[in-house]
């Protein structure tokens, strides 16, 4: 935009130096922009599993450190159901959302469920054991190489640019990923404020055990808070395998963290938060790779989650809970 | 506290007994495995004092600390860069690291240590991460990927340890110290407040513990003690990478003290002894590829721990005698019923 300005000048004012650096400055500009576009892309997808962080926090205070490992599994499923099972790209996507909904139900069935009533340290540990089982037997299944989805699965229009400007591009993925997040985050907040079940998970989320008098069936809540959680989490882990062309078995533990760091940039507990804490940090990773330092790409997400929990633990649109009251 | 009489003798007799043996292990005859169980053992011992000091806090102050691989880099960079640069002597290098090690853990446990336990997990997990993100890409200081290869052996009156036992007898020694150390702590005043912090936080505080004060001490002892572990093991091994530093060792550790009783030092211990070993023979079952897979076991101690024996297998002391204290004055209170 500065560089539009100056460039409509005329040119006879225009001094030969000025021009080189008009010339960088619509370089930079287009850079900046690029990495903006970049990063609210990977912000929507943080956003998809942060709220799964978000939601089962809000219900239960877990941090259910296995979510992340519920990302990386929907990546491979759909990966296998594409390269073993031959399936078009978009039947495997389909089906590996409700297959990764049932994940997120065994996981708290099988592991959190029988510790419902025990010390908040047994359910966190048995939620990082969990997670670094799943982790370590999706690398026996399907070896610790960087997988990637062949590139013929879909058409080819999704990797030419859908608008371009100058040297800025959306290309058609980009508007896949960033659609499958606004329409899916809509259709939750939907769910969580226009339906019996939603209003049963906020009343579970401010007293549990007033919800159970009321005749709210907690556990069955919880169960389908855990579904919607991994579907979005599935959801997002084939976006990003397909985004990065890259899926591994500790990609989850990674995008699990920073996911995290989203949910409670935004404010845990709240879905409008997990989608504004994902942009932010989305747009923060890419710009501090891009201007800072691209070694510390991950650790920038760190570092703002640190801050916002020692600053801001009600993060931007949250309520306070991260202290004791 | 309430003890059986005798229990004392029996568990200082038994503990006497099993040092005794530990100090004829170089000279059992083993066949020619004598360096290579040698060399197993003191990493057990190792893992032994890592997992004593991070009990201080889960185990005795309830908090949940993710990042405790984090002292350990920290003080295996300060024991290998002080060895290479300053040549100083490992007896001036193992309280160095160990204070560098609790100068951080003061520094992140300080502002940190006021947030409830989970988003305490969290911090501390990211401290440990960007601790290896700064190993690895601080070039003029660690060397990053490339390592810190050459770090001269620790000597004794002139006498560099070159030996398996030697290192062996070290390790011990070490332990020695951290286990009195954290034997007289846990039955000290910081001990008892500790504890009173971990089974009602409100109710200690209403009781005049600071809590701050004393989780910030637990979390700068629990730092030294792995910046302890840190600056034998650069010592040991004479060459640091940042990928030894990755957060899969806080989660080995952890499981350690899971697997043996959290908050008991008999089963912190044995759980080292137990589980180390098994991870050096998993790395002689399993095939390369899927020897990283062991941490599959580990999950899996994790998870079946905390459902079926929570207090795992030598449950702390305190907690059974709290039981049978409980236990009494219930029966007592029957008989005055009646």
């Amino acid at each position: 935009m500065f560089g539009g300005q100056v460039q409509s000048r005329p040119a006879l004012f225009v001094h030969f130096h000025e021009g080189i650096f008009v010339d960088r400055l619509l370089e930079l500009s287009s850079l900046f922009l690029q990495q903006l576009v970049n990063g609210i892309t990977l912000g929507g997808v943080y956003a998809l599993i942060a709220v799964g962080y978000t939601m089962v926090y809000g219900v239960i205070q877990l941090i259910n450190f296995a979510h992340g490992e519920i990302y990386m599994l929907g990546a491979f499923l759909a990966y296998t159901l594409v390269t073993v099972l031959g399936l078009p790209f978009f039947a495997a996507f389909f089906i590996t959302i409700p297959v990764c909904a049932c994940f997120g139900v065994i996981l708290d069935f099988v592991a959190y469920r029988p510790l419902r009533k025990a010390h908040r340290l047994a359910a966190l540990i048995t939620a990082i054991g969990m997670s670094i089982f799943l982790q370590n037997l999706a690398l026996m299944i399907w070896g610790s190489q960087i997988k990637s989805y062949p590139r013929d699965i879909l058409p080819g229009l999704f990797f030419r640019p859908a608008l371009s400007f100058g040297d800025v591009s959306l290309s058609w993925l980009q508007v896949f990923i960033l659609t499958v997040t606004v329409v899916f985050m809509a259709f939750l907040h939907l769910i969580i404020h226009r339906t019996r079940v939603g209003t049963a998970m906020r009343a579970i989320s401010q007293d549990k055990v007033s919800s159970a008098l009321m005749g709210i069936g907690v556990n069955r809540v919880i169960s389908f808070t855990f579904a919607i959680g991994s579907a979005m989490g599935g959801m997002a882990g084939v976006l990003v395998g397909l985004y990065y062309n890259a899926i591994f078995p500790t990609m989850g533990y990674i995008a699990g963290v920073k996911a995290f760091a989203a949910a409670v940039l935004g404010g845990i507990g709240s879905v409008p938060g997990a989608m504004l804490g994902g942009g932010v940090l989305g747009i923060a990773e890419v710009m501090g790779a891009g201007y800072i330092s691209s070694e510390y790409r991950d650790g920038i997400s760190y570092a703002v989650m640190i801050m916002v929990i020692l600053f801001k633990p009600s993060g931007l649109v949250g309520r306070q809970i991260g202290e004791k009251a | 506290m309430i003890k059986s009489p005798g229990a004392g003798i029996t568990h200082r007799s038994m503990f006497l007994g099993l040092l005794f043996l530990a100090l004829l292990l170089p000279w059992l005859p083993m066949g020619g495995f004598t360096n290579y169980v040698l060399r197993i053992i003191t990493t057990a011992v190792l893992y032994m004092i890592l997992a004593l000091g991070l009990n201080i806090v889960p185990g005795f102050t309830g908090l949940l600390d993710l990042g405790y691989v984090g002292f350990y880099g920290i003080g295996a960079y300060t024991a290998g860069l002080l060895a290479i640069h300053y040549d100083l002597s490992f007896w001036i290098i193992i309280p160095l690291a160990a204070l560098n090690g609790a100068l951080w853990g003061i520094l992140l446990g300080a502002p940190t240590l006021r947030l409830t336990g989970d988003y305490f997990a969290i911090v501390t997990f990211g401290f440990s991460e960007l601790v290896v993100l700064v190993l690895r890409n601080e070039l003029w200081l660690t060397r990053g990927p490339m390592g810190l290869p050459g770090i001269s052996p620790p000597s004794l009156f002139g006498h560099n340890l070159v030996h398996d036992w030697e290192f062996f007898y070290l390790a011990l020694f070490l332990l020695m110290i951290i286990l009195l150390v954290v034997t007289r702590l846990e039955n000290s005043r910081l001990g008892r407040a500790w504890f009173a912090i971990r089974e009602d936080e409100i109710a200690a505080q209403c009781c005049g513990i600071n809590l701050i004060r004393y989780k910030v001490m637990a979390f700068a002892i629990s730092a030294s003690i792995g910046g302890l572990g840190g600056a034998f093991y650069a010592k040991w091994f004479k060459f640091i990478h940042p990928d030894m530093f990755k957060f899969w060792e806080s989660i080995l550790v952890l499981c350690l003290i899971v697997f043996g009783g959290m908050g008991s030092i008999s089963g912190t211990m044995l759980g080292a002894l137990l589980l180390i070993p098994l991870s050096e023979i998993l790395r002689m079952v399993l095939p390369q590829s899927l020897f990283n897979a062991r941490y599959l076991i580990y999950g899996l101690v994790l998870v079946l721990m905390m459902r079926f024996r929570p207090m795992g297998l030598i449950p702390f002391e305190r907690a059974q005698a709290d039981k049978a204290l409980r236990a009494r004055r219930r029966l007592a209170a029957q008989e005055k019923e009646e």
